[in-house]
């Protein structure tokens, strides 16, 4: 019994957690410009993060080892800096986006300005990293993230048609008067906001932090192929909501208000608070996720020793990388740039850098000598080199396109 | 114990994480010594640590300069990389295990310098959780 | 000496033409016993033509998935060498042979 409620609740937090700011904005977005439309690219980027997490936790499990380890191991001292380099940048703007989203859901309930928030935001999100332990950490946010599924609430008291809404997933149609390069540019963003990098920095780090072996193989499958899909249902359902209510009038999402406004439409007001709930709680277990990989990153392409499960003076180079991306952070904040724009550029940006984390664990999960029994099989490995193929050719085209579409506009 | 194994050190040593006693991860592997015996055989004596041991592996400019401001940084008694001899290597596998405790192997100043005047400064430090 | 002086480095043989660079140095575990091991021993090298990093470990395993990248790295590395060590006439900043290239590969 409590092996089945601990296994209910790893599902649940996955499931609250999938969600950040960049699958809140990028999908209201799309669903306001583009309906259902490009919900496949919702859906690739679910079975690629399925994928990927799943070798990740895997390799956590049996080797004891975490992503950022193995990229500078298999990639050598060279490839293995760009990568970091890359990594961290595009795991700091993801940073930096999730403290401004928990921000402007705050602004949302009080008022007051987002700035404002902003300090308060980065020092509780370093305190609970510095003195939360780390299934509390997780559990908490998870669990409060399930506010979202007012979304799917609201989605309900629409009363859509849903063969129209199936139609509309199932037989992809760009709408008229949009330009193919766009419509791509938002596939991809989709898509980066589906497969961000850091989460599965923190899946594998955190499988080590808590100690996985090969038993706990189950739990990280189970948490992944029931919790990932139901959360990637929620944002096609944000996305969905967004379609139904924005679209035909023509309202472009660029606000977190925006993102919230179909929900209050459909269900309410109260509906709208237990929405804001869940965009702050998302949002700021979000910025726990990403201020922890930033220094998972650095420090396990170091070799540093890292994590909460030491006590920090153990780990202090981890923990200052830590207090300066958290600083580094509300710098960037505070030059008032605007973190819906961050959170745009990052799933963009995201989708870059992925081939270059997906690698080295696709082929460390093939390393017999690493992985024993528990290589990849015939079939894992086929979808994993269809889903290294998509990446790569997303992450190739991603740049071109957002030049091209100066952004998608 | 494991004589006449194959090990090929760039795929199975280079880079790879080494573990302490306690299981505590205390280094890459950044590079390693290698010495020559006076009958021609090349053996491999050391693991080394730290940006002069990786700074020429990550070459050019960035490399040379990580490398120079190490070696700027370093006292006159420590002007070589660290180093763990390689006889107290206990098991080579998915990482590199060692012999000793990470606080009796003198590798990570940095880290001691950071704890010391920044992280262990702050409540809590003393805990982990 | 280090490693990473001999990995990386080019490879001559005796009449100086170039065979490649050295991607690894295969050594074996059968020198001075020193604390629990015995002291590995360089004892040959891994040459290619090119200079991309990295076997992955595709060379050692004839099966290693997955089979995409399998085809890929033994095809950017498919004149790969493996020199004894004994072969080395000289090691500084690039290594010469005491052989030809026609000794060692066969043509």
């Amino acid at each position: 019994m409590k092996r089945l409620l601990a296994v209910a609740l790893g599902v649940l937090t996955a499931i609250g957690g999938f969600v950040d700011i960049g699958d809140l904005v990028t999908n209201a977005l799309v669903g306001s410009r583009y309906g259902l439309s490009l919900a496949w690219a919702t859906l690739i980027g679910l079975v690629g993060i399925c994928v990927f997490a799943e070798m990740s936790g895997r390799v956590a499990a049996v080797t004891g080892r975490a992503t950022f380890d193995l990229v500078r191991e298999r990639l050598g001292p060279r490839a293995g800096l760009a990568n970091l380099v890359a990594s961290f940048l595009v795991t700091g703007l993801t940073f930096v986006a999730e403290i401004g989203g928990v921000a402007l859901s705050l602004e949302l309930v009080t008022s007051v300005y987002y700035l404002l928030w902003v300090p308060l935001v980065a020092l509780a999100v370093w305190l609970v990293i510095w003195r939360v332990r780390f299934s509390v950490l997780e559990n908490v946010f998870g669990l409060l993230g399930l506010a979202l599924i007012v979304f799917g609430v609201a989605l309900w008291q629409l009363h859509p048609s849903w063969t129209g809404l199936l139609h509309q997933v199932a037989v992809p149609h760009k709408p008229d008067g949009e330009g193919t390069p766009t419509y791509l540019y938002y596939a991809i963003a989709l898509f980066g906001a589906a497969m961000t990098p850091y989460e599965v920095f923190f899946f594998s780090s955190g499988g080590v932090e808590e100690r996985w072996t090969r038993k706990d193989i189950i739990t990280s499958r189970i948490n992944v192929f029931i919790g990932f899909p139901l959360g990637a249902a929620l944002s096609l359902a944000i996305a969905a909501v967004s379609a139904l209510v924005l679209l035909p009038v023509g309202v472009n999402v660029d606000t977190l208000g925006q993102v919230g406004l179909p929900v209050a439409v459909a269900a309410g007001k109260i509906a709208l608070a237990v929405a804001i709930l869940g965009f702050v709680a998302a949002t700021f277990g979000a910025a726990l996720e990403t201020g922890l990989s930033a220094g998972y990153t650095v420090a396990q392409y170091f070799g540093w020793q890292w994590g909460k499960y030491v006590r920090p003076r153990e780990a202090a180079r981890y923990h200052a990388v830590v207090l300066l991306s958290v600083l580094a952070a509300v710098a960037v904040l505070l030059t008032t740039v605007d973190p819906v724009k961050v959170t745009e550029y990052s799933v963009v940006f995201s989708a870059v850098a992925l081939p270059l984390t997906y690698f080295p664990i696709l082929v460390v999960a093939n390393d017999p000598d690493y992985m024993g029994d528990s290589a990849n099989g015939r079939v894992t490995n086929a979808l994993a080199t269809g889903m290294l193929v998509v990446i790569v050719v997303a992450s190739v085209a991603a740049i071109p396109l957002m030049i091209a579409t100066k952004a998608g506009q | 114990m494991a004589d006449g194994r194959q090990l090929d050190l760039q795929l199975q040593l280079l880079d790879r994480q080494v573990v302490d006693a306690g299981g505590r991860l205390v280094c890459k592997v950044d590079d390693l010594e290698l010495t020559a015996t006076d009958d021609g055989r090349l053996l491999v004596t050391a693991i080394l640590i730290g940006p002069r041991a990786l700074g020429p592996r990550i070459g050019g400019r960035l490399g040379r300069w990580m490398a120079g401001i190490a070696q700027r940084l370093s006292t006159p008694d420590r002007q070589l990389p660290p180093r763990i001899d390689f006889g107290q290597v206990t098991d080579i596998g998915t990482a590199i295990a060692i012999a000793r405790r990470r606080s009796e192997v003198d590798v990570a100043p940095l880290d001691d310098w950071v704890d010391e005047h920044l992280i262990g400064r702050i409540p809590g430090a003393g805990h982990a959780s | 000496m280090r490693a990473s002086d001999l990995i990386g480095a080019d490879v001559l043989d005796r009449d100086g033409r170039r065979l490649g660079v050295v991607t690894d140095l295969r050594c074996v575990q059968d020198g001075p016993l020193r604390g629990a091991m015995a002291t590995p021993r360089v004892a040959a090298l891994l040459v290619s033509r090119r200079h991309t990093g990295s076997l992955l470990g595709y060379d050692r395993r004839d099966q290693q998935g997955p089979w995409l990248i399998r085809r890929i790295v033994r095809r950017l590395h498919r004149h790969l060498l493996e020199i004894p060590w004994t072969a080395v006439a000289s090691y500084d900043g690039q290594i010469t042979l005491t052989a030809s290239a026609a000794d060692l590969t066969g043509h």
